[in-house]
């Protein structure tokens, strides 16, 4: 199946092209971040369709998934 | 007092056109009755003559709704990146009073963002830069500049009897211990952070979790923030304290504010509210 996936910020070089990834069937977000290469301990909040959720969330096809560093300049 | 308030208010009144008093005969006004401009604009709102400065306020707020913000008193934690716009968007709409902390003092590699820093500054503190801003947009603001670091118990005492926290700070690691008091001291919190070209904003009422649980307290030892890697563009921190700034505008004329987490991009302008 097919999620579309945004990396913000120091995660963006991970962004899949065209911002979609191909995962297995009853992949989770843990998951996804392992085929991009996201290291978890640079997750720091995960989005799914606007709502935030565990790394362990199972994703369905056409998901729209966030992953978001630990961003706190001023 | 109270006559000497209610006969600016009649003077006020006599003096408007149109509804409306400029700022110089405002100015007058204040000086003949012996109490400074914000306490003359608070009277020609009372009265419902805008103070000329405000006039383009008046589409979007009730005279009401602005005495509000005149009456309020706002905490700013942080005079750099997102402060110094802050400090210049409360102003504009007319913030009444506004205590702003900071113990830093302007260099150079400020100037590509922060609004109170200019070529003419260097070394001031950002406190006193401050002060010096307010003094040239909208001298009618009653600024308490505190060039300090915030530690627990200042941050406990200067909480009290806010109507709002801004939290404008640089870096995660002080930012859960400014949303804890802001919790204790009842008072909501508008935070924001910033990286590169991506920033996020979010509301926090007292007792609700806000973004700062989940993004911690930042790297421990030499790792590098995404903000150091990134850097801070000015239009990244313009961009969050603009959103701040309307929530902030929302939270003290009693509008309801946005729930969540503002997201948002400049590269791919990209924006999203997320549920936490």
């Amino acid at each position: 199946m097919r999620v579309n996936v945004k990396c913000f910020a120091t995660l963006a070089e991970k962004s899949p092209p065209g911002g979609v990834c191909q995962v297995s069937k009853g992949a989770d977000a843990a998951r996804l971040m392992q085929i991009l290469g996201v290291p978890a301990a640079e997750v720091k909040l995960i989005f799914i369709n606007g709502v935030a959720a565990e790394p362990d969330a199972p994703l369905r096809d056409g998901d729209r998934v966030g992953l978001f560093p630990a961003v706190g300049g001023g | 007092m109270s006559e000497r308030i209610s006969q600016l208010e009649s003077a006020i009144h006599a003096a408007a056109c149109d509804g409306r008093i400029p700022e110089q005969v405002l100015r007058e006004l204040a000086a003949a009755a012996g109490v400074d401009l914000l306490v003359a604009q608070r009277a020609a709102c009372r009265v419902g003559v805008w103070p000329a400065r405000y006039a383009r306020n008046a589409r979007q707020l009730s005279i009401q709704e602005q005495l509000a913000l005149l009456e309020s008193h706002v905490l700013l934690v942080g005079l750099g990146g997102l402060g110094g716009w802050l400090l210049e968007l409360l102003a504009r709409l007319g913030v009444g009073s506004i205590t702003g902390v900071d113990a830093d003092r302007f260099e150079e590699s400020n100037l590509n963002r922060q609004l109170l820093g200019n070529a003419g500054n260097l070394g001031q503190s950002k406190a006193e830069a401050a002060a010096a801003r307010l003094a040239v947009v909208n001298p009618a603001i009653q600024l308490t500049a505190v060039p300090r670091f915030m530690d627990e118990a200042l941050c406990a005492r200067l909480l009290r009897g806010m109507d709002l926290a801004l939290d404008a700070l640089g870096g995660l690691d002080c930012r859960l211990s400014l949303q804890q008091a802001a919790a204790r001291a009842g008072v909501p919190l508008v935070s924001a952070g910033i990286a590169g070209l991506t920033g996020w904003v979010a509301v926090v009422l007292p007792g609700q979790p806000g973004p700062v649980q989940w993004l911690g307290a930042g790297p421990t030892g030499s790792a590098a923030t995404p903000e150091e890697e990134l850097g801070n563009l000015a239009p990244t921190a313009a961009a969050a304290a603009s959103l701040q700034a309307a929530e902030a505008l929302k939270l003290l004329t009693g509008r309801p504010p946005a729930s969540g987490m503002f997201l948002f991009d400049l590269m791919d302008g990209d924006i999203q509210r997320i549920r936490l």
